[in-house]
């Protein structure tokens, strides 16, 4: 438990606090953190793995009409997976999620693969007008998982919070 | 063996349906079909996201377990979002009714064949992913047959119904927040920002 890292204990606090007690994913490598915490601190939250994101937000969208507050989880490379159900139907329909993006792609990549999703990412959601918010430091990600989830489900408008590479990912003797 | 329409299959499955049945339509023919053979509050008429309709309904049936959750797919929708099945035949909510208007082409777009009319069969998908109760169906009775099974015993369910296709006459709402906010407030949970509020709302 205590092996956990700050921003993985920052997103699960952040989401909670929010209301969510869902949270959808595809996983990566970095969101199995998020996962252990949830499995360990958090028995009030369901997890419901997606075959692929575009499903898991479908998911998500019966969660919100059934009455709860969904979280989709993903890497950013599953953002491409993801378009068609924002744009025909989170935005339209005015469904809202708290969306949390493990970001690949960005400072401390290795994989040119991931690197023109990952450039994209910030551009692709002011495109199809899902807010988002890069998470500044391991400390401050509660809360800003917290308010992109609380704004999110106030306005009901789907919203992104986007963890860096270089928090998720600290290079060696960068701590947290 | 008497064949059906979509229409027609529609009709029976909205005459099966009680009150506090949810039913998610796939865009397109579907959701025209189910307008045309009843529209209700608790129908919830999707205009995009194709394929996603089976995820809805997985969605609504583990939020609200205690009401029978009922998708109108099409062929071409599930073929486009098969591992739904997968998440379906995994999670198993015993109140989700998965059921497929398979008229083995893209009747929305044209009527271009889908695999189904090349030999992709659904109901062995669904099983072989791990759905245990699955019907097919090609005439009136056998999908009354299908449905009384359902009322018999848990799901998930995925019952595949061989239907003909036919020209819809009508079309649902298009306001999306409007079907959405309709249908929320029928299945119990109406958003807060339709409900206005007696707080007190001076300035502080």
């Amino acid at each position: 438990m205590s092996s956990s890292p700050v921003w993985a204990l920052g997103v699960c606090a952040g989401l909670h606090a929010a209301g969510s007690r869902h949270v959808v994913y595809v996983p990566d490598n970095p969101l199995s953190h998020v996962l252990k915490v949830l499995r360990e601190k958090y028995p009030d939250v369901t997890t419901t793995i997606a075959t692929r994101e575009e499903e898991a937000f479908g998911i998500a969208a019966g969660l919100y009409l059934g009455g709860m507050r969904p979280t989709v989880m993903l890497q950013s490379s599953g953002l491409g997976n993801s378009i068609n159900a924002l744009t025909s139907l989170f935005v339209p329909y005015q469904i809202p999620a708290l969306i949390v993006v493990s970001m690949r792609g960005d400072a401390h990549e290795w994989n040119a693969a991931q690197v023109p999703m990952g450039r994209a990412v910030a551009s692709i959601c002011d495109a199809i007008e899902i807010p988002h918010v890069t998470v500044g430091a391991p400390e401050s990600t509660a809360d800003t998982v917290a308010l992109v989830g609380r704004t999110a489900f106030g306005t009901r408008r789907a919203g992104a919070c986007l963890l860096p590479r270089r928090i998720t990912v600290p290079p060696v003797g960068a701590g947290a | 063996m008497t064949r059906m329409t979509r229409l027609e299959a529609t009709h029976a499955v909205t005459g099966w349906a009680t009150p506090s049945t949810a039913i998610v339509a796939s865009l397109g023919h579907p959701a025209y079909d189910l307008f045309a053979a009843g529209d209700r509050d608790a129908n919830f008429y999707t205009w995009g996201s194709m394929g996603l309709a089976s995820s809805i309904g997985l969605g609504l049936a583990m939020a609200q377990p205690d009401r029978r959750i009922v998708v109108l797919d099409g062929d071409g929708s599930l073929l486009m979002n098969l591992g739904s099945l997968a998440t379906i035949g995994w999670v198993r909510p015993p109140n989700l009714v998965v059921i497929v208007w398979d008229n083995a082409l893209y009747g929305t777009t044209g009527g271009q064949d889908t695999a189904t009319a090349h030999g992709a069969d659904l109901a062995a998908a669904a099983q072989a992913l791990g759905i245990t109760t699955v019907e097919t169906a090609s005439s009136p009775d056998d999908l009354k047959r299908a449905l009384a099974r359902v009322d018999a015993e848990p799901g998930p369910w995925v019952i595949v119904a061989k239907v003909d296709e036919n020209a819809p006459a009508s079309k649902p709402p298009l306001d999306c927040a409007f079907i959405k906010q309709r249908f929320m407030a029928a299945i119990g949970t109406p958003e807060s920002s339709t409900q206005g509020t007696t707080a007190d709302v001076r300035p502080a």
